[in-house]
């Protein structure tokens, strides 16, 4: 992975040398772009970052309010807070992405930075099992379960499926913390839905399926 | 927390008595085949129990409130929760806690909103919910199908992961098959109505890690 191509973590701390902290954990696999206060995070933030951490308390802009002129503004990022009282639902409802307790430990900080990443990444994964899940789909329209249940197309089908699913749940972490959760949700609804006509795109791939070949089909690779 | 949830009387016959937690199922049939009453008798199954009832609905608060009512003797806010998405001026009823959303298609206000009312369930100690979405037809008059795919995968991975029950409505005469079928897929659990040539009413349920069940008079 070269330079060019590592995350990008926007980091408003006002802080020196916490800030000077995280870099120094973060800066081996992250470009990281130090501010040092919510004015200068605006400032900085773009639709090149990826994941921004942003202090709770800060001098003039709080982190709220730097969170919703991100929002505002559009910009796809996650955003994490990072605090020093443990957040109520109230995170939740800003629309923070994740919280981190300050101070965070290491592995903490960079497990919730990959976290965030790696939802952002859902889009690709979700299109994938959609347009497994609309195959499936297609083929119970057009065959009874008992041939369903012959045809090793659809059990590879049932296979490739159920490792696709594995990835989106991995994408989105845990759903059973309300941030998590709702951070999940944004990014279905912000998110590139894809094509939407998903479902006729598939067909080369039991097109053959009234002909009697669909037991036999060597088509369903990509 | 319950391992199971008491589903018992909701069908004619002992198919469906009790529902692992975690358990999505979806009721699909023609408009008008009773599905949301269906839906509804599901929710409040467990209502005299203890059980907290969580419910979004692409109607009006009122009308979820009164269609309720007919399952339940007396409700009570601490325990009934409605994520009024109808866009309606959100009136407060005495029994009910209310969480009013603009439109269906406002899905991170939705989330938000049950977020909320799981908080306001857990603070009173009521950990047993049931999920109701009435309808998935309406979302999909909003948002497009793949949208409401991936919604439904991560708002069911929620009800798996808190040990909730999900019960969905879905009308199959108003979408493509395909789309039905798609959408299916993804819960643990179908209930199926459908009309006869008689106008009776019929159904079956597919999935659970079972066999279907032969159709039967509903």
């Amino acid at each position: 992975m070269t330079d060019q191509e590592q995350p990008v973590v926007l980091i408003a701390e006002d802080e020196q040398t916490i800030a000077e902290g995280y870099e120094l954990w973060l800066s081996d696999q992250y470009e990281v772009r130090l501010t040092a206060d919510g004015q200068e995070a605006l400032d900085a933030v773009d639709d090149t970052v990826d994941v921004v951490l942003l202090d709770r308390m800060m001098p003039e802009l709080s982190g709220e309010q730097v969170l919703r002129e991100i929002r505002e503004r559009a910009i796809d990022c996650r955003v994490a807070m990072v605090t020093a009282v443990e957040p109520d639902f109230d995170v939740v409802e800003m629309g923070f992405d994740a919280y981190i307790t300050k101070p965070p430990e290491r592995q903490e900080l960079l497990d919730t930075i990959q976290q965030l990443l790696d939802r952002a990444g859902v889009d690709d994964a979700f299109q994938q099992y959609h347009s497994l899940m609309a195959r499936r789909g297609a083929l119970q329209a057009q065959k009874t379960e008992a041939e369903l249940e012959q045809s090793e197309v659809y059990q590879d089908l049932l296979d490739r499926i159920e490792s696709q699913r594995t990835e989106v749940d991995d994408n989105l972490g845990n759903m059973g913390a309300e941030v998590d959760f709702v951070s999940a949700v944004r990014e279905v609804e912000d998110g590139d839905s894809g094509f939407d006509d998903v479902e006729l795109g598939e067909g080369e791939n039991f097109e053959d399926a009234d002909t009697g070949d669909f037991e036999t089909s060597e088509g369903s690779d990509d | 927390m319950t391992d199971a949830y008491d589903v018992s009387g909701a069908l004619p016959g002992g198919d469906l008595d009790e529902l692992p937690a975690g358990t999505n199922i979806v009721v699909v049939g023609p408009s008008m085949s009773g599905k949301q009453a269906l839906a509804l008798e599901l929710l409040a199954a467990g209502y005299e129990d203890g059980d907290g009832i969580l419910c979004i609905s692409t109607e009006s608060a009122e009308k979820v409130y009164t269609d309720l009512e007919r399952h339940v003797d007396s409700l009570d806010r601490d325990r009934v929760g409605i994520v009024d998405t109808s866009g309606g001026d959100g009136t407060d009823l005495l029994d009910a806690t209310i969480e009013s959303i603009s439109s269906p298609g406002d899905l991170t206000g939705i989330s938000v909103s049950m977020a909320k009312l799981f908080r306001h369930f857990e603070d009173r100690g009521v950990s047993d919910i049931r999920y109701g979405l009435i309808s998935i037809s309406t979302l999909l008059q909003y948002l497009d199908s793949s949208k409401v795919f991936r919604f439904l995968h991560v708002y069911t991975k929620r009800i798996e992961e808190t040990g909730g029950l999900g019960i969905y409505t879905l009308s199959n005469d108003s979408h493509d098959q395909q789309v039905v079928n798609t959408i299916t897929g993804q819960f643990d659990g179908v209930i199926e109505l459908r009309d006869t040539d008689s106008g009776e009413m019929e159904f079956r349920v597919r999935g659970l890690g079972r066999r279907p069940t032969a159709w039967e008079p509903f």
